[in-house]
């Protein structure tokens, strides 16, 4: 994302586009980024939970129904990857990563 | 007020043969006599075919032989609705053409919508089957009991949109009241990528369907919309299944983009991911476009809006515009769908959203189909770039974004002149043909179908379907809710096994949608709540497993026909270019190819068919109810 301050070692983007912004304030399209603070221990699961606590419509969206995994109609991408590549839900973070949330495209 | 009949009218004229849901008739031409006749089918048919490509499935393999080219007078084109065109289900106009292809000889199913298919629901046919090639360019009257093989000497060279216009005129007949499908110059030129277009902004566009209707020498199939009765069994039910997926369109948040903006939104989306074509697949960098400009509202904001709907339709989809600026101000468009973005503007380098409009506009009324002519006219844009094409072979010098070349080499194509008719016969065979290092930039599958206006080189499971499937296009309409079958609601998309065992599993979802009359975007919804609407309509006790098994029943029926063809598993593969390694942007760390032998063999082991010699095994079809077709299939 050019011209964007990078995060800090301790923190990462959290980048929510598409149809998702809905869900945390935004009308449905664009993108809005979120500085989210890195523990020690924490993976993409860990920061997704604790962020998508805070938007319940985004909790209810991105989980499956128990919330053991990842619902179907969002991707989550790590660095510009999906998961499954480089990293994967529980692969420790180390801060100054990009986690991008994205709605699955229907149609075309 | 809509034809369309209520329950209790229904229950207090009960017909002999129920006939809930369908017209009971097709209709039959035959273009070489001038002959049309009708042909009742039975309610065991109905129930097994559905209609759409079901039915034309069936038609296509027990009348055209392995000797019928799709250009011989004895082809089928075959053009069907389903039992849920003309009832009160949004985007209930649909057409579905099935036919054996030009692009890659062997079968073609290819739907489009706008409001042909209610239009012949209310005229008392459930689908047109056209055989025989006139002597003259002629086309198709159709006004309730009156059918008509007509002169169209006076259509000869006419856009599609000319074409409806003129066909509008001399019927006196105008707007949501006459449905035509026409081709253009393509079409009566034979390119072999030629589609057929109709009712101002919708293609059937796959595998050369157009050259086909061009060679039977049929301009246009031009229908006034009828005046017969059509009954749902339990009209309530029906309408209740329908709010309720309209009421999913509109608030699943995976589907409310689909209803405000249609497919806009996949040309940001799909950038993000690596699978926006950019420059005939030589990058998947943005550069320095602004993207902003690219997300749905703005692509949509920035035009002069004129009504255009679909039959039943509540979508926010389907748009007339107006170019508000720049070199074509003022001309009348139809909004590209994503892939006319694609086709006509990521593909070629072109990225000012009115010359894309614009232009997307005249591939469509020259009846060209636009991912095709993405492939062909960016291969050549990247071969003059590298020099593997002179300026001389072509006849001017074409490079990334020119509008005006792109629209000058349209021409040549759609009017085979000069190097045009070369590249008329589709990028596969063009760029064989100049060989060398011209050949390793084609874009296509080795069977010669077009990829749909993706780089699925980041989208592995429309690769594989695109390359695996018999209808010219894709099966199983990924992205979907696969969780409904037992599929995964989420695999790796560059892990090969996944990919593959979920596109074999999602296989024949397409199949079903397009059997049923209506649009697979407002069809985007869980196949449950497709069979509720389909038993309320009908009366049949319709489920899930049941949409499961014909969609594979559907698609075991046209791999025979395309074996039986000679297009088998030695063509199961992507072109050089189209199964390369990206070289930059989201996903230029996966390479397909090092696993595709794989994917192929965890595909085929899915779907249950036989990975050497690509026939459905016996116990499959025999699961399928497909008994004859393995007698058939496996005869001695």
């Amino acid at each position: 994302m050019p011209g964007e301050a990078q995060p800090k070692a301790s923190r990462a983007h959290i980048e929510v586009t598409t149809w998702v912004t809905k869900h945390v304030g935004g009308d449905g399209t664009g993108s809005r980024v979120f500085d989210e603070e890195i523990r020690r221990g924490d993976t993409p699961r860990t920061v997704l939970r604790r962020f998508t606590a805070r938007f319940p419509e985004l909790d209810a969206a991105l989980w499956s129904a128990d919330h053991s995994e990842l619902g179907s109609h969002i991707e989550v991408l790590v660095n510009d990857a999906v998961l499954g590549v480089a990293y994967d839900l529980d692969t420790p973070l180390i801060g100054g990563e990009r986690i991008t949330l994205l709605g699955q495209f229907m149609g075309g | 007020m809509s034809p369309t009949a209520t329950a209790t009218r229904a229950a207090a004229k009960p017909a002999a043969a129920p006939t809930f849901a369908y017209a009971g008739k097709l209709l039959r031409v035959n273009l070489s006599t001038g002959k049309t006749w009708t042909e009742a089918w039975s309610e065991n048919d109905r129930r097994e075919y559905l209609g759409g490509i079901g039915l034309g499935a069936r038609i296509l393999y027990e009348e055209v032989g392995p000797k019928v080219q799709w250009d011989h007078p004895d082809n089928r084109l075959v053009l069907a609705t389903g039992p849920l065109a003309g009832l009160p289900v949004w985007g209930t106009g649909g057409l579905t053409v099935i036919t054996r292809g030009a692009l890659t000889g062997g079968a073609t199913s290819t739907q489009a919508n706008g409001f042909f298919g209610a239009a012949l629901k209310y005229s008392g046919y459930d689908a047109i089957v056209i055989q025989g090639q006139a002597k003259k360019l002629c086309y198709l009257y159709i006004n309730d009991d009156v059918v008509e093989v007509r002169d169209a000497a006076h259509l000869r060279g006419k856009d599609t949109w000319e074409t409806q216009q003129a066909l509008e005129a001399e019927h006196n007949v105008s707007g949501h009241r006459l449905s035509v499908y026409a081709i253009g110059p393509a079409g009566e030129n034979l390119v072999r990528f030629a589609a057929i277009h109709g009712d101002y902004g919708h293609v059937a566009s796959k595998n050369g369907c157009g050259a086909v209707m061009g060679k039977k020498k049929l301009k246009a199939v031009c229908i006034v919309r009828g005046t017969k009765a059509l009954a749902a069994h339990d009209t309530r039910g029906l309408i209740q299944a329908a709010d309720d997926i309209a009421h999913d369109l509109k608030t699943d948040p995976s589907t409310s983009t689909l209803y405000n903006y249609g497919t806009l939104p996949g040309v940001v989306n799909l950038s993000k991911l690596g699978v926006l074509p950019i420059k005939n697949y030589t990058t998947n960098l943005t550069g320095d476009v602004n993207m902003k400009d690219w997300e749905a509202p703005s692509l949509r904001g920035g035009f002069d809006h004129r009504g255009h709907q679909c039959n039943a339709c509540g979508m926010r989809h389907c748009h007339i515009q107006i170019i508000p600026k720049g070199r074509y101000e003022g001309e009348r468009v139809d909004e590209p769908e994503y892939e006319g973005w694609s086709g006509a503007g990521w593909t070629i380098g072109l990225t000012d959203k009115y010359s894309v409009s614009w232009l997307n506009t005249r591939i469509d009324r020259a009846c060209v189909d636009v991912n095709e002519f993405g492939w062909v006219c960016g291969w050549v844009m990247e071969c003059m770039e590298k020099g593997y094409l002179t300026e001389k072979q072509v006849g001017f010098r074409l490079t990334w974004g020119d509008v005006e070349g792109a629209w000058k080499l349209l021409q040549m194509i759609s009017h085979r002149q000069g190097f045009g008719d070369l590249l008329a016969e589709g990028v596969k065979r063009a760029s064989e043909k100049i060989g060398g290092k011209a050949a390793e930039c084609a874009v296509y599958t080795m069977k010669g179908a077009s990829p749909r206006g993706h780089d699925h080189r980041g989208r592995w499971e429309e690769m594989l379907d695109t390359c695996t499937s018999s209808n010219g296009t894709m099966e199983s309409a990924n992205p979907t809710f696969q969780t409904e079958v037992g599929a995964p609601g989420r695999i790796n998309p560059f892990d090969g096994e996944q990919v593959a065992k979920l596109v074999g599993m999602i296989r024949g979802r397409r199949h079903f949608e397009d059997s049923l009359g209506g649009c697979s975007f407002t069809f985007r919804t869980k196949m449950a709540n497709l069979a509720r609407a389909l038993s309320a309509a009908t009366g049949w006790d319709y489920r899930l497993e049941d949409a499961v098994r014909f969609g594979n029943r559907t698609a075991a029926i046209l791999r025979a026909f395309n074996l039986r063809c000679g297009i088998g598993v030695e063509v199961e593969y992507p072109s050089a270019r189209y199964g390369s390694q990206p070289v930059d942007g989201p996903a230029k760390e996966h390479d397909v190819r090092k696993q595709w032998d794989r994917m192929l063999e965890v595909w085929y082991d899915t779907v249950g068919y036989d990975r050497k010699t690509g026939k459905p095994k016996r116990e499959t079809l025999r699961a399928l109810g497909l008994g004859w077709l393995e007698k058939d299939l496996y005869k001695k």
